[in-house]
This record gives C-alpha cells, structure tokens and sequence, in this order.
C-alpha cells in the first residue's frame, strides 16, 4: 500500500476528510486574520493581499454566473466599473431627481452612501441586461456582453469632462484614517472581510434550491424549463446578484482601499479575459476554487516580477552583489497563458478541483460508483455460472 | 577508463568557465564604490493595458544612464562613490498597479528617489504616496497639467503637495496645456480665422480638440469640429462636407493617431482640400516617421505637424549620443520620454550629489529646485518652488508651472519636399528654434 493510500485510510479511519478540509479552512482563515499582525510583513504585502480578495470577489462571483449558472458573461468587469464610477460621481457631483424632488448633493452623502448607490445601480443595470438577455444563449450572450462592456467602457473614456477620461476618476476615500499603517490594516480586514461575506452568501445562494435550478439550467436549459424551472426568473436573478457583488467590491476597492482612481482600461476585455482565466485556473464550477485561484494567481503574477537567485559558495555579481536578479516581468503572463492551457487541456475542473474533491470526500463516492457499474471478474469469467 | 576521466576534466574545466562571471569583481576599474548604492525606483508600463513600446524605450534609457553615471564614478557624496542602481518596476498603465509598485520601492526595495511614469493616471495616483513618503520624485512623461499643480493647487479633494513646506514631485515633460497652447499659438500668429479641426473619438483627441477649440474661440476664430472613429479608412464623406461648406476654412487641424491620421491627411491632400494657398494642413506629430508618412501619404508635402522634445536639428552632443545607440538598439529616433528619461536620473543624482545625502528627501529637493544643468534635451531649471518667493499666479503663469521644467520643447515643423527625411524637415515654430530661417511655407515656396 503506497504512502498516500495509507494516509488516506488512516484520515478516513480518524478524524474524516471533510473535518480535515474544515480544520484547515480554519487555520487559512486564521493565516488571514493574523497576517496583518505580521510586523516583519510591509504595507506593500498587504496591498498585495488586498488586490488578492477584489480579485478573489470578481473571480467567485463569475464562477457563480458561469460555472454554475452557466452564463457564460464578458459583462462582470464593466458592473464592477458601474459601481465604482456611480459612487464616484454621486460623491462627487450629487444627483438630482427633480421630478421626484430629490436631491442628493455631495456634502450630503457619505461615502458609504456613495457606494450602497453604486452597488444598487449596478444591479438595476444588471436587471436589464439579465431582461435583455433572457433569449440569448451561449456565443449571443457572450458577444451582447462584450459589446456591452465595451460600449460602457468608451462611454468612460470619451465622457472624460465627467469621467476623467483616461485620467482615470478618483473616488471619495472610504476610510479617513491619517495613520497609513493602521489605514492599511482597516483596508486590508474590510476587503479580507468582504470577500468573507460574498463567499458565505455566493455558497447560501449555491447550497439553496436555487443553486439547484441554476445547475439544471447550466446542464440544459430547455429539461430544465420543461421540469419547471422558471429559466427567466432564475438567469436574471443570477445577473442581478452578481452584478451587485462586482458592483459593490469595485465601489469599496477603489474608494481608495485598494487605489484612488479607476480609470476605463481597467474595463477592458483583456482585464476580464484575466479574471475568466484566474476562475479557470481555481475552477469555474467551485465558489472557493475560483476565489482561491484568484488569489494565488495574483499573489504569484506579483512575486514572478522578478525571481531572485542567491549564489552559494559565496560567489558575487560582477557589481558585488550576492544574487542574480532574473527579470522574469515580461515573462510572467506567458507562463500563466501555460498554466492556463495545461489547465484547460489535462484538468477542466481547475487546479484545485482534486484537492476540494479530495476533502470533500466526493472521489470515495465517485470510486464507489464506479465499482459499483463494474461487473466483477467472477462476472466476465463465468456468465452461465450466474443462472445456478 | 581514459575516456571517463577525460570527460569528467572537461565537465569540471566547463563548470569553471561557467561561473566565470560570478567571480569576485567589485570595483569597476577606476572606480571604488561605497557599499551604499543609491537605488532609484524606474516606474513604467511593461505590460497591457499601458503602453509597452513606451515602457520598454523608458526603461532603455534609465539603465543607459545608471550606465554613464556609473562610468564616470557615481554620484560623489562626502568623499565616495556611490553607484547608481535602477529597479525597474512595471506599472500596467494601471493606477491600482502603479501604487502598489511605488509602494513596493519604498518599502521593500527602499528606493532614495523615483523617475519614470508614461500615463498621467498612474502619475496622478502616485504622486500622493511619494510625496507623503517623501522620495524625491521626477516624472519624465505624464502630462496631465494637475501632475505638478497638485503642488500648489488641492486637485480632487487632495490638499496641495507643499501645504507641509516641502514638494517632492518635480515633472521635465510638458504639461498638457503646454503642448496644445504651441500649435494654436503659431496658427492665430499665422492669421487664421476659420478653423477645422477632425478629432478622433478617443481620450487623447477629444479632450485636445475641446482644449484647441477654447483657445480659438476665446481669440475670436470661428472652429467647426468633426469627430472620426479610429480604424476608419474612407473619409470621403466628412471631407465633402469640408469641400461643400461655403467658407473655405484657413486651417484643417487633424487631432487623429496612428494610421488613421495618414489615411485622412492622404484623402485630404487628394482632394485639394489641405494644404493648398489658402488651408493649412496641420497633420498629427505621427508624421514625424517620416518612412512611414511618406508611404502612406504620398500626397503630403506642404503638411505641417507639431513635435514633442527636440528636434534632431538640434541635439546636443549628448542627445546624438543617445540617440545614435537608441538607433542601434530599436532603429528609430529616440523619443522624448526615452530622453526625458535619461534626464530625470542625471537631475536626481545631480540633486543628491549638491544636497550632499542621499536619504534626507527635502535637502534633495531643495537642491533639485536649484537644478542648473545642461542635458540631452537642453537645459534644465524650475523656476518654481521653494526656492523663489514668487508662485506661478504672482507673475501671470498657470499653477502647473510649480516644480515643471518650463521649456520642454514643442515645436511645429512642416515638410517641403517631396520624401523629405524628418531629419531635414524645417521647424517653423517657436521662431527661436526655426531651422531654415522662415516660417511657414505655402505649398511651391521653398525655405
């Protein structure tokens, strides 16, 4: 029996693979938790981090609207922008709504304000695509969101008198803490914090009937809809809550948390092709792998910038130094586009799609199945044997 | 058993040439160097969505400088060498990635000083944290005007950089206002009255086209303004509606990038429109690629466009240099940010080297603000900081020229003969940098 088997029989035998996967997840969340606290770790690290959970929220919630619900949207990143730009500009410029007498100035609303009204015009914009979109399938869907994030995008770019334009338009701080250490610190729990809260809400969604519905609809939309399912209901139910998650993490991240500015580049396709890539890679059909892949991909693309080698036996550079410095920067999206196409070509279910399955225990009940459809070699050998 | 141990010496005599390069050397023959390198934080695009190519030449010419610095000993502080050391971080382009890199020089490479920047927003979006940190800072490309106005002037909410009595940041490339303000200059000087300008629909032609035209307006000309996508290749249609109004405009001003801009400037001329005696044609400075124009608008001559950075013309001994190896290396005429570039790193070790320190950020600045040096694009001072009681507004000058190296050079240049190299082209405007002795010449006059 190999090694690996034996710790398998012996985790089984023990304490169970699904309470090792939930003890671990303690101590990961525990990492979090306590990393701040690091005083050998700079403010640098934790702007890493912080940049990890926004991406770890746009990568989860699509795989929610894709991997699971399958609709396969280029639209995420641009509901990220509405949010962002919306509470910018209401920060900024107030709104008026004359005809209902309301008027929101800009001394009179905070920033949490700002951006509880970004997050819910995001959703409101998600709630006439998602209707738009209730007849579109598979290729449509995704060319009617491309178009749609880049008509938004442009509309970013070429307003600029409003904009900013590709000046980029900065936001109203969210924090107005002087300290930047304890600035950073607070930024670092409210985005660690945040994607806490749209992960544990996401998996509810995912968990609930509902996430059944969708499943069935990814599977086939049609059985699904002739098994009851309200397709429509469901698929704009799905746009409209996504929608309001990118929204409200891009309103949060760039009210100075993680920058002070967003500019329309960040909209672009290329940037959502990352977040698709970054979910690919985690696994599409799983909340935490998606989040997971997220994170570790843009903790990694930060660390590859350059890969530093110590030389041993205390031989130096020609300028003196100890280490050679190997500029791997313009390299390091060339080895993720390789991780990318190993990953979609040997494991469709993402890098970690094994390791969840493994805690999960859902591989024992794949094997049992599969034994189960075996017929036994008794079975091959002797068919007639069976009839005495 | 000969044949083993023969291979076995050549493996080992390998092994020792292969780490030849790693051998002890430490002094760069006739240079001793402290063990203290001064490290400067190089901040450019490298990846999408900024702009590589304008990453790639910045970064050429930060490590052509920390090169000759090197060579000629470092920078002399308190009786030593220190040797320049460039880290090179990639800023995307992106505002988000732009604070995290700076953040990264000052806390985890503890960079002295920071050089670079292509795109205004990253500028914008870091010149708070460099200056709050106080690393002297000098920006070599951005070109929003509130680049350097943020010194004096609260700009989104932000108080003005010298509120505490000490600015960091110091910019050697134009401010926006200062680029658009040349051509409109030599155009109402030139006369003109009815003007045309065809604006791409982007961030960089609108916003050019809504400054140009308020600077006509408010000097009395009439401007109609027409708006292109880029990409498109027949403009027939909008020019027809040039040829078909019943003023014959003075001057068609054409604010579109890259091939597009040649497609239009070609169609123009063919059609008599501009540049004819009586319309100028003022095409975009993509014209300067003179190759490139040439095949593309044959039908060009007599088109006038405006340059950033000095003109070839007019390079120093230290600018041919520079550009006779950047030729080498990308064969093209260096571009100004690639030059601003190198000058940036030689004001900072020349600021640190005056201040005496290479750490006490407001003793550089200070010094910096008392820049007098000669460099591949000319002469460098800032007539505003600290170190004059006067401000921008005392002697009638807008607030970006706080810590802004006045004279960037924008000059109009206008070709005159059929093929002509850029390189022979004549500048026309600012009449202190005319090369051919006259100013603009309508298509059959020759210098």
């Amino acid at each position: 029996m190999g090694l690996f088997s034996r710790f398998e029989r012996a985790i089984d035998d023990g304490i169970g693979r699904r309470k090792l996967g939930y003890a671990l997840l303690a101590l990961v969340i525990v990492f979090f938790l306590w990393f701040p606290n690091d005083t050998s770790q700079s403010n640098y690290a934790k702007t890493v981090f912080i940049s990890g959970f926004f991406y770890a929220i746009m990568s989860s919630s699509w795989a929610l609207l894709a991997g699971i619900a399958g609709q396969f949207s280029f639209g995420h990143m641009a509901f990220m922008g509405i949010g962002a730009y919306v509470a910018g500009l209401i920060a900024r410029d107030g709104l008026m709504f004359a005809t209902l007498g309301i008027a929101i100035t800009p001394d009179s609303i905070s920033s949490i304000g700002a951006i509880v009204i970004g997050t819910v015009v995001a959703g409101l914009v998600g709630l006439v695509i998602g209707w738009l979109l209730l007849r579109l399938r598979a290729a449509y869907l995704a060319l009617f969101t491309i178009a749609f994030s880049e008509l938004f995008r442009i509309a970013m770019l070429t307003e600029y008198d409003y904009t900013g334009g590709s000046n980029g338009l900065s936001l109203r701080p969210l924090l107005q803490v002087a300290d930047v250490d304890t600035a950073r610190q607070i930024e670092y729990y409210l985005m660690f914090g945040l994607l806490i809260a749209c992960l544990l809400v996401m998996y509810r969604v995912v968990q609930s009937p509902i996430g059944m519905f969708l499943r069935a609809m990814r599977e086939d939309e049609d059985a699904a809809s002739a098994l009851g399912v309200n397709v429509v209901r469901y698929k704009i139910l799905v746009f409209v809550f996504t929608s309001m998650i990118v929204g409200l993490a891009g309103a949060i991240f760039y009210s100075d948390v993680g920058s002070e500015r967003i500019i329309p580049e960040q909209l672009e396709v290329l940037q959502m092709s990352l977040i698709i890539a970054y979910a690919v890679i985690g696994g599409m059909e799983s909340l935490f792998g998606a989040a997971a892949g997220a994170f570790i991909s843009r903790y990694l693309l930060e660390a590859m910038r350059e890969v530093v080698i110590t030389l041993p036996f205390g031989l130096t550079m020609a300028d003196g130094s100890d280490a050679f410095v190997w500029e791997t920067g313009a390299w390091r999206f060339a080895l993720f586009g390789l991780v990318m196409v190993f990953t979609l070509r040997y494991m469709r279910n993402g890098l970690l799609y094994p390791i969840f399955n493994w805690f999960s225990g859902r591989d024992l009940i794949m094997k049992e199945t599969v034994a189960k459809r075996k017929p036994d070699e008794h079975d091959m050998a002797l068919p007639e044997d069976r009839d005495e | 058993m000969k044949g083993k141990s023969t291979l076995a010496s050549l493996v080992v005599l390998l092994a020792l040439v292969a780490l030849l390069p790693f051998s002890v050397i430490h002094a760069d023959g006739h240079c001793e160097f402290a063990d203290e390198a001064i490290k400067i934080g190089g901040l450019v695009p490298l990846s999408a969505p900024g702009s590589v190519a304008g990453g790639v030449a910045m970064s050429w010419a930060f490590n052509r400088a920390v090169d000759d610095i090197n060579a000629d000993c470092g920078v002399q502080i308190g009786g030593q060498n220190h040797r320049l050391q460039i880290v090179i971080g990639d800023s995307e382009g992106s505002p988000e990635r732009g604070q995290a890199v700076v953040e990264r020089f000052i806390l985890e490479d503890e960079v002295h000083a920071v050089s670079g920047v292509y795109h205004s927003a990253v500028g914008l979006a870091t010149m708070g944290i460099l200056d709050a940190n106080g690393i002297p800072t000098v920006f070599s490309e951005p070109w929003n005007d509130n680049v350097s106005a943020n010194g004096i002037m609260e700009y989104d909410g932000r108080p003005p950089r010298n509120a505490d009595g000490v600015d960091h940041i110091f910019r050697i490339s134009p401010a926006s206002s200062m680029v658009g303000g040349v051509v409109v200059d030599w155009l109402l000087a030139e006369g003109v009255d009815n003007v045309v300008i065809i604006a791409e629909n982007t961030d960089y032609g609108q916003p050019a086209a809504a400054d140009e035209k308020a600077r006509f307006e408010a000097a009395g000309a009439t401007v109609t303004q027409i708006n292109v996508e880029l990409g498109t290749e027949d403009f027939v249609p909008i020019l027809s509606r040039i040829q078909a109004s019943a003023t014959v405009p003075d001057v068609v001003r054409i604010l579109v990038t890259g091939e597009t801009s040649y497609n239009l400037t070609q169609q123009m001329a063919e059609l008599g429109i501009a540049p004819t005696v009586d319309t100028i044609c003022v095409t975009n400075q993509f014209a300067f690629q003179s190759e490139q124009y040439w095949e593309n608008v044959p039908d060009g001559n007599y088109c006038t466009f405006n340059r950033v950075g000095i003109i070839p013309s007019l390079f120093s001994d230290i600018a041919v240099g520079l550009n006779a190896d950047y030729f080498e290396e990308f064969e093209d005429i260096i571009p100004s940010f690639a030059m601003a570039s190198y000058d940036a790193l030689h004001i900072l070790a020349d600021g640190m080297e005056r201040a005496g320190t290479i750490s006490d950020g407001a003793a550089i600045v200070a010094a910096i603000e008392t820049t007098d040096l000669e460099l591949s694009q000319g002469r460098y001072y800032f007539n505003y900081g600290n170190h004059n009681d006067s401000m921008p507004a005392d002697d009638g000058m807008p607030d970006y020229f706080w810590h802004q190296w006045p004279d960037p050079v924008v000059t109009m240049m206008q070709y005159f003969e059929q093929g002509q190299s850029s390189l022979d082209a004549a500048v026309i405007f600012p009449e202190v940098y005319q090369t051919h002795g006259t100013g603009y010449m309508a298509p059959g006059e020759m210098p």
